[in-house]
């Protein structure tokens, strides 16, 4: 079942999926017991490097001989997956989204209607007829997405598809994605760093760390309670720090932090249990008076950089650091200084906490 | 008076050269562009120990193989009853054991050139085999080309194991190289030289065809 409630078909599934490279000290093994794409979902990946993200893309696209027969079952339909650095074949443009169809028994006439609607799909129809190994990276990895979505695939496999683009880049082919997706009905499984792009797209996260699918469910429910600190990193709950509950209030726990610095959190916790707290970073307020959240102490702006769109600001508390992100440009952005002292602040619904196992 | 060319015995062996390049050629490329793909997308055991063997290969005199062809085929060698020694046979036999490790290290060459994903990435388009080797070849057609000219180079301007296996045999196994041994240790340097002339002229032309073939293929 979907997040949105919709039951979906499996298109592939993975049941004791076991993956073997390297020897010796470079051995690595994937292990998954299970995991599901569902038609017309994104999964996302989510690992440090070396997890082995695209070690399962592969073995799920049936590349990785060492994974046992049968343990990927695919639910019919073509399956294929776009590399990080795709490769241009000599030729056009067309005639390279042209050479997925080849041998499939497609007349002619229908060859050239699905290269046109798989270029016009990702807006390089105007380069058709150019060598396509003069395409910049960004056009290449358009024509690697046309030559896949001219298969019609049931499940579509995409190892960092925003790898190497520009920012305006990444914006449209992160459009032009999600309506392709939405369009097909394709499942979809993604592995991207780029974790503003992943969200954009993802129903559902799978975290990866050594060879191993440490938590996996729908989107907002890996994204808002990781399982442990590390997991919480992974998806970008960037504020985590361990403490103690020291006392609980109606709905409410206090973790002490640390001495005289409180976090509420609406995760219930007995007072004295150790425990740990992770904050997304857009979920920590600076306390302007407004009333938005409840006050936890003070900081100091120890850095504020920009990217145009964002403004990160590290803050520090004693011997810990914080994180907020401020649109770039606007009211407080603008006014904080390094150095200057700022009241934070949370609503304990947004500050996940968990025990800390002994 | 000294010696003429006479031109029907020049355009018989010139003919003959071109049959036995052609042939030898043509087998070199044949058994040598599917060895050297195989050796350049298949890992196994031994793999190093093959193309170390290629490589030594590429380099081996010519002469020296033209001696073991010439005791392989031998009355008393393991093929003797054959009867293909001093036959235009021995000769494309012996042309295709020294093309051979220049067209299957060159081709080897070539697919090494190409992404190291490349095959894994036309696999996952779900491509069958055949199209997917059709699609390799036509990759690499420009380093199979360079191993064309390599391969044809090397056996066009051979001449001791040719002449070994062959015995340049008037108007059975002569070829142009073996001629111009022949007449210059005759002292006919007039006639070495024509005939000379003759094979630099075969090397320019066809040189000249897979240059242009070779160029026109990279503007494409």
């Amino acid at each position: 079942m979907s997040e949105d409630g919709v039951a979906r078909p499996v298109a592939l599934s993975a049941r004791d999926l076991r993956c073997v490279r390297g020897r010796g000290r470079d051995r690595f093994e994937l292990e998954v017991e299970q995991l599901d794409l569902n038609a017309g979902e994104v999964l996302v990946l989510l690992g440090p490097n070396g997890a082995g993200k695209s070690t399962l893309l592969r073995a799920l696209a049936g590349l990785d001989r060492s994974a046992a027969p049968g343990a990927i079952r695919n639910g019919g339909g073509p399956v294929t997956l776009v590399f990080q650095r795709p490769t241009a074949l000599s030729g056009t443009v067309s005639g390279n989204v042209g050479a997925a169809l080849l041998g499939k028994g497609v007349s002619k006439a229908e060859r050239e209607t699905r290269i046109r609607a798989a270029l016009a799909r990702f807006d390089i129809e105007a380069l058709a007829d150019h060598d396509a190994r003069t395409l910049s990276g960004g056009e290449l990895r358009r024509l690697a997405l046309a030559r896949a979505f001219v298969l019609e695939p049931s499940v579509l496999l995409l190892d960092e598809p925003f790898d190497d683009l520009d920012a305006e880049g990444q914006r449209i082919l992160s459009l032009d994605l999600a309506e392709a997706i939405a369009e097909t009905s394709v499942a979809v499984a993604m592995v991207t760093h780029d974790l503003r792009r992943a969200l954009l797209l993802a129903d559902r996260i799978a975290v990866l760390a050594e060879g191993r699918l440490v938590q996996h469910g729908a989107r907002d429910e890996v994204l808002l309670h990781p399982d442990t600190p590390e997991i919480a990193n992974i998806v970008g709950m960037i504020n985590v720090a361990h403490g103690r509950a020291a006392r609980r209030e109606a709905e409410t726990s206090w973790v002490e932090i640390e001495e005289g610095f409180e976090v509420p959190t609406t995760a219930p916790l007995q007072p004295g249990t150790r425990a740990w707290i992770g904050i997304r970073p857009e979920h920590l307020k600076l306390d302007v008076g407004r009333g938005d959240g409840q006050p936890i102490g003070k900081a100091e702006v120890e850095s504020i950089v920009s990217d145009g769109l964002a403004a990160v600001v590290t803050l520090r508390v004693r011997d810990r650091r914080f994180t907020t992100h401020l649109l770039s440009g606007r009211g407080l952005a603008r006014r904080l200084q390094r150095g200057d002292r700022v009241s934070l602040a949370v609503h304990p619904d947004q500050v996940h906490a968990r025990p800390v196992d002994i | 008076m000294a010696a003429e060319v006479q031109v029907g015995p020049v355009a018989e062996i010139t003919l003959r050269t071109l049959w036995v390049c052609g042939s030898a050629l043509a087998l070199a490329l044949l058994a040598g562009v599917p060895i050297g793909i195989a050796l350049g997308t298949r890992r196994f055991f031994s793999r190093a120990l093959v193309i170390s063997s290629v490589n030594a290969g590429m380099g081996a005199p010519p002469v020296v193989v033209g001696l073991v062809g010439a005791i392989l085929l031998a009355r008393s060698g393991p093929f003797g009853e054959w009867n293909l020694l001093y036959t235009p046979w021995a000769m494309v036999l012996t042309s295709t054991a020294i093309a051979l490790p220049l067209v299957i290290g060159l081709t080897l060459a070539a697919v090494g050139s190409l992404d190291e994903e490349w095959d894994l990435q036309v696999r996952t388009l779900g491509i069958g085999r055949g199209w997917r080797l059709w699609l390799l070849v036509r990759e690499i057609r420009m380093g199979l080309l360079a191993a064309v000219i390599a391969a044809l180079g090397g056996i066009l301007s051979e001449v001791g194991a040719v002449n070994m296996v062959g015995g340049n045999i008037a108007g059975e196994t002569r070829v142009l190289t073996t001629a111009i041994m022949m007449h210059t240790s005759m002292g006919e340097f007039e006639i070495a030289l024509d005939l000379a002339s003759v094979l630099v002229g075969l090397m320019l032309s066809i040189a000249l065809v897979l240059t242009w073939l070779q160029l026109s293929g990279r503007a494409r």
